[in-house]
């Protein structure tokens, strides 16, 4: 792990460098200002919520930080051996953890985390933040769930598509699709990403605002119907709170968002108060 | 020699004793760690004799050490000694001898006029006879049993006075068993302070400078009075006001005949007195920093080439402390050589695996170092040494963080060192650390992404080309509001044309 030149350069004992003598390029903070402000331009100021500052940390003689270094020596003033060759304390490797909200698991390795992430949240509904397998899945839910159109439109002809890719039926309720996928298809009958959406749209509207955040997450998460919400208490202004309007949402990057749905995730700071209402 | 000594186990020793040494040893450093929360973490320390007669003593030791005596049998070898004569220093060391047993210090307290005895032959003018004397008594100070090193403090003006002597044995002995003494309650402390136990210090290290068994004892000593709870009201100031902090610094640099246990002592001194203080300025005026950064350059370059030896660590610990924590507080003077860059990585590097807090501890160092230092943020490249700071970002415990810290150290410095991070490699880095399950890291690799990518459009192309993107995304769903919200600002400010993909 050593490199040869380090070694070569520890052990040199002329010339040194001086800090000072190393070529230094002047800290342009205002460069980075400029992009930043450009980026900016014709928006209302957002705050940038950066902060990291280089900062010299101290830490007190009592302070935690120091207990391992304190038992070395103490064991070393009470005459313990205080390491064999075939005891090594090894460092812990860090743990990797899926930030999607509500999932929360633990990875040892960065490839079960990997896996994880692209077999389950790949294809999120940026409305109900439900995760599907496959981007087909995930295309037929928005349809489905959230686009008004599709609503008028399946009270007239056959809507409800066959969730098995190429077989290209189409069925006027969501259960009629489901008799044809236990039989045809012999799915189970509790396909899990299959469910039909069950409230009315009114009341719907008003349950998104609050629970938008609510997603399903895995097989095994979901099997236990326990769907956690967003902790929304971290950035409680209450300016936030008013919906805003369709139009005026950004789409957000590759999650597929309907157009003429709300997008709820309006309580980041970054975005407070930069559209015009 | 029991400086950097440790406990012998014999080479011939099974694996099932090993294995049950290693139990032992767990066991009794889970009983350290919690007198550390308690701040009741002390420590004594027993000095043998030469080696030839320690090796004798350990045949013996089967018999005499764990021989039991009776109440009867210990006033009379008291008496033995009263009457002595000739015989009168080899009956006090055979009294040391019994003193070893537990139960035999306490049948001797217990015994009336014991301890007037005891302190009859230290302030008697046989210099055999005293010497054995401090040595009983040095043997009583190590007790775990409060009541028996108590007993010992009546001797104390005795033992400050001998600080002085000519006798360099006797002032070893004397300080050991002060440094035995001090820690075990804050009456006997306050007692010792009052008889001058600072001054008669300060006397006896300008005194015997050069004698490296003497400083070694003297160290210990400091140390022991230093750690003490109440130590910053009274003790340091009057350590800084004693004249002792030159004698200390100077007392840093290990000699390479003696060992470096003098060393060691005196930079636990000096750490105790470092992190203790909020202003280090007299420290430093006094050549604090640039004598810890010499040892460091020095030891770095012992440890870069291979085999270093055993217990180098704990002479490497408080130095790094002191230094650490002297740039955190000493003002602007900072090091000026950049071979401690290296030295700091050597240390991170080496003692990973060993002693992963020491490594830790090493990067510490060098945040503080790095902080607001172009110099040595453009050291770091200059020597090519970020690939091994990117190394450090998948260990945990603190390891990660610090080097994220040191990174971004480098970063904030501008364009120019953004640039050198990113060819470096440290973007595909970033894209490990942000999924990672500290939220401290998470933080910190946002803070880091940052600057490289509203700083350099070569980052922003990088970053697209690793997938960075969704990473961003996920952290948007997060529960942890400070990383929500930065991850949504770099995406709407850095990736403005994603933001297009799919709309409508
Ligand atoms: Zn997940
Ligand atoms: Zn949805
Ligand atoms: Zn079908």
């Amino acid at each position: 792990m050593l490199q040869p030149e380090i070694i070569e350069f520890l052990a040199s004992t002329t010339p040194q460098i001086l800090a000072k003598n190393i070529p230094v390029t002047e800290n342009r903070e205002s460069k980075r200002h400029d992009i930043q402000q450009k980026a900016e331009a014709g928006e209302e100021k957002a705050v940038s919520p950066f902060e990291f500052r280089p900062q010299r940390l101290r830490f007190a003689v009592e302070d935690e930080y120091f207990e391992d270094g304190d038992i070395n020596r103490h064991m070393y003033l009470q005459n313990i051996v205080t390491s064999f060759v075939d005891d090594k304390q090894p460092p812990t490797i860090s743990e990797f953890r899926c930030h999607i909200a509500g999932c929360k698991q633990l990875f040892d390795t960065l490839e079960g985390y990997e896996h994880h992430y692209n077999a389950l949240h790949r294809n999120v509904c940026s409305n109900c933040k439900r995760s599907f397998p496959s981007n087909r899945l995930l295309e037929i839910h928005i349809l489905e769930w959230h686009d008004s159109l599709f609503q008028i439109m399946a009270e007239k002809q056959c809507m409800y598509e066959c969730l098995v890719e190429g077989c290209g039926l189409k069925f006027k309720t969501s259960k009629e699709r489901k008799d044809h996928l236990i039989r045809t298809h012999s799915y189970p009958a509790d396909f899990r990403f299959d469910k039909s959406k069950k409230i009315g749209r009114t009341t719907e509207k008003k349950t998104q605002q609050k629970k938008d955040a609510h997603m399903e997450v895995s097989a095994t998460v979901l099997q236990q119907e326990s769907s956690e919400s967003m902790d929304f208490s971290l950035t409680p202004e209450p300016v936030e709170t008013e919906p805003m309007q369709a139009a005026n949402l950004k789409p957000r990057y590759s999650y597929k968002v309907p157009s003429s749905i709300c997008f709820g995730q309006g309580s980041v700071r970054g975005f407070r108060g930069r559209r015009k209402k | 020699m029991w400086r950097l000594k440790t406990i012998h186990h014999k080479a011939s020793a099974s694996a099932s004793d090993l294995e049950e040494f290693k139990r032992k040893r767990r066991e009794f450093e889970k009983a350290l760690r919690q007198a550390r929360k308690d701040r009741q973490l002390v420590s004594k320390r027993l000095l043998q004799n030469d080696v030839e007669e320690e090796e004798k003593e350990e045949e013996e030791s089967m018999e005499t050490c764990f021989t039991f005596l009776s109440s009867e049998q210990v006033k009379e070898m008291i008496r033995g000694v009263q009457m002595g004569g000739e015989e009168k220093a080899a009956r006090l060391a055979s009294l040391r001898k019994a003193l070893r047993n537990p139960e035999n210090q306490l049948a001797f307290i217990k015994s009336e006029n014991s301890m007037h005895m005891l302190i009859g032959q230290l302030s008697a003018h046989n210099a055999q006879c005293q010497l054995e004397a401090t040595r009983c008594l040095h043997q009583l100070s190590h007790s775990s049993h409060p009541s028996v090193s108590q007993a010992c403090v009546p001797a104390g003006p005795y033992l400050l006075t001998y600080l002085s002597s000519q006798s360099t044995q006797l002032t070893e002995v004397c300080l050991y068993t002060l440094g035995n003494l001090c820690p075990d309650n804050a009456a006997v402390r306050e007692k010792l302070l009052a008889q001058g136990i600072v001054s008669a210090l300060a006397n006896c290290i300008h005194n015997q400078r050069y004698n490296l068994a003497v400083v070694e004892a003297f160290g210990f000593t400091l140390s022991q009075l230093l750690q003490a709870k109440d130590a910053t009201e009274k003790i340091i100031p009057a350590v800084m006001a004693s004249g002792i902090v030159p004698h200390l610094i100077s007392a840093l640099t290990p000699d390479p005949e003696f060992g470096f246990g003098p060393a060691i002592e005196c930079s636990w001194c000096l750490h105790y007195l470092v992190s203790s203080s909020l202003d280090n300025s007299m420290l430093i005026a006094h050549g604090a920093l640039s004598h810890c950064s010499a040892v460091l350059i020095a030891l770095g370059g012992a440890v870069a080439k291979g085999n270093p030896q055993d217990g180098l660590e704990l002479l490497i610990w408080p130095l790094l402390r002191c230094l650490g924590n002297l740039l955190a507080s000493g003002g602007d003077v900072i090091p000026e050589d950049t071979r401690l860059l290296a030295a700091l990585c050597v240390f991170a590097q080496i003692y990973l695996h060993l002693h992963p807090a020491l490594s830790r501890e090493s990067l510490w160092t060098l945040n503080n170092l790095t902080a607001g230092s172009s110099g040595f943020c453009s050291g770091l490249l200059l020597l090519n040494m970020v690939p091994i700071l990117i190394q450090f970002l998948s260990f945990s415990g603190g390891i990660n963080s610090m080097a994220l810290r040191v990174l971004g150290n480098i970063a904030h410095h501008g364009p120019e060192y953004c640039v050198g991070l990113t060819q470096a490699g440290l973007l595909s880095a970033l894209c490990a650390t942000l999924k990672m399950a500290d939220p401290e890291v998470v933080t910190l690799s946002l803070e880091v992404l940052y600057m490289l990518v509203s700083s350099n459009p070569q980052g922003v192309e990088e970053f697209t080309r690793l997938n960075g993107i969704p990473l961003l995304e996920a952290i948007q769903y997060n529960n942890e509001g400070e990383q929500r919200v930065r991850a949504a600002y770099i995406l709407d400010h850095h990736f403005p044309s994603f933001s297009e993909v799919e709309s409508l």
